[in-house]
Order: structure tokens, then sequence, then C-alpha cells
């Protein structure tokens, strides 16, 4: 549970990083004139907590096989574009001036899925090696 | 240093004896690694049983309420069940790596991560076994020693 909650308290950050880079590509692209308050600092926030929503729903306790997982991590991130486009746009009226902004909003949640699952492997790679470093210690010291 | 090897007779029990100036770390993990050496466990296969030493023990797996023994070529059949092995080898060089499996640490040659945190342990015959995320923290504490 410890270790769960490490994990998705990492995978926010990483989140809200990238989000933020997500955000000052897609405002320059599409809203250059765009001004802000203070409350802009919230949205990313925001976004990185319903990033992490669906990897808390699509739980499981069983171990599952690398093609099982990859299933998974498809949904979730299906489901974070899902989300975060009725969170933006829901409640506000259709018009076509609208659908380049949800194109780029959700090719911006599959890169920044994509580049958090990447940072992720990355830290277990160190933590990969380290654990090798120490395996190779641990042989050694039991035939030497 | 001189090497004695004396045959003995049955019953007589075997015994290794070392002659030593003092007991220093060489000679405790000569000790050691003779302690690695000198344990094994049933195996049965195909209704005949075998002894098998710990030290040629690849891992342990428990598929559908049967406890597999993996050697770098064979595989046998044991009547103990996952836990037991557990509690066994706890002080040597066994860990338990995910829910259904045992690995001997001697033969694992390298750590690479899988998806999911978590991790892959490629052992010297080239197969593969996954280390679950529950397992990481126990198995880092194990090979600080």
């Amino acid at each position: 549970m410890k270790d769960r909650f490490r994990e998705i308290v990492s995978s926010f950050f990483i989140s809200v990083t990238l989000i933020n880079v997500a955000m000052l590509i897609l405002g320059f692209l599409f809203r250059p004139e765009q001004k802000f308050g203070y409350e802009v600092f919230l949205y990313p926030l925001l976004y990185g907590v319903i990033g992490v929503i669906p990897s808390l729903i699509i739980t499981t306790k069983k171990e599952l096989s690398v093609s099982q997982v990859i299933i998974r991590k498809v949904l979730q991130c299906v489901l974070i574009a899902v989300l975060l486009l009725a969170f933006m746009f829901a409640g506000q009226p259709f018009s076509s001036e609208k659908i380049p902004s949800a194109i780029g909003v959700a090719i911006s949640v599959i890169i920044i899925f994509v580049l958090v699952n990447v940072i992720e492997w990355l830290l277990d790679l160190r933590t990969a090696k380290n654990m090798t470093k120490d395996l190779i210690k641990f042989q050694e010291s039991t035939y030497n | 240093m001189n090497i004695k090897i004396k045959l003995i007779q049955e019953p007589e029990t075997e015994y290794i004896e070392i002659g030593c100036y003092k007991r220093d770390e060489k000679v405790n993990e000569l000790v050691k690694l003779l302690k690695l050496h000198q344990g094994s466990i049933e195996g049965f296969k195909e209704e005949k049983q075998y002894r098998i030493p710990l030290s040629d023990l690849y891992y342990i797996e428990a598929v559908d309420e049967k406890t597999f023994l993996y050697l770098e070529k064979d595989c046998f059949e044991s009547k103990r069940r996952l836990y037991e092995f557990e509690e066994l080898l706890s002080d040597r060089s066994f860990a338990r790596i995910s829910k259904s499996v045992i690995v001997n640490m001697m033969k694992i040659t390298a750590i690479k991560p899988a998806l999911n945190g978590r991790f892959l342990c490629q052992l010297k015959n080239g197969e593969k076994v996954i280390i679950s995320r529950k397992y990481v923290p126990d198995i880092k504490e194990k090979l600080k020693g």
C-alpha cells in the first residue's frame, strides 16, 4: 500500500511538471494573446489529480502479465484523455473552433502519459542497476 | 595450505575439519561456502525421488497448489509448500520475489526494470523471473546484507 501511494505521488509530480510544459506549448500555439491570473497555477495540479484518478480506479492486487499491463496502460491513457476533455469542455456549447484545441489536448495527454512512463522506467533502470551492483557484491561475498 | 581428504567408512558421519591459526574472515567465508553446498532437498520426477543440492536450484515456483523446483535444464515437483521453503531457506541465498516464486540469488546474472514498478531477474540459464513490486524492498535489504 505504501509503495502504491509512493508510486502515485511520484507519477502525480512528474505529470504536473509535464502538464506545465504542455500548457506552455499549447498556449503559444492556440492562444498566444491570452492573459491569466494567479488561478492558472492551480490548473496543472487539478489536471495532475485528474491524471492519477484512473490509476486509482483501475487497480488490482493480481500479478499481471506484460500484455495485461500494456492493455491496462492503454485503458488508463484513454480514460485520462476522456476525463480531461470532459473537465475542460463539458457544459460549453460545441463549436468546430474547439476541435483543434481538443485534438491538441488529447495528443498532449498521450505524449505526457508516455513520458511519465518513460521517466518512471528510467528511475526503475537506475534502481535495477544499483540492485545488480549489490547482487554482484552479495555473490562475491558468498563465494570467496 | 595443505588439503587433506580422508576416506572413512559407514556408519561414521561424514565431516569437514579446518585447521587454522585463528578463526578469521577467510575461515568464516569458507564455512559459509561449505554450508551453502551442504543442503539438499527432495524432488520428484516421474514417481522417482531425487536429492537436489540447494546450490543447483535456480528457483522454486508454486503453480495451482503444486510446487516445482527448477534447475538449469531440469524441473522436479516437491511435496512441500512455497511458504515452507521460504522458512527453510530464509538464511540461505534464496529470496521470495513474488507471490509464487522463490529465487536463488546466486543464479541471477542481472536485474532489469519491467513495466509497472516490477523488475526482471535474468538467470544464468537464460530464464527470466519477475520480482513483484511488493518484494523489492525485502530483496534490496537482503542484498545489502
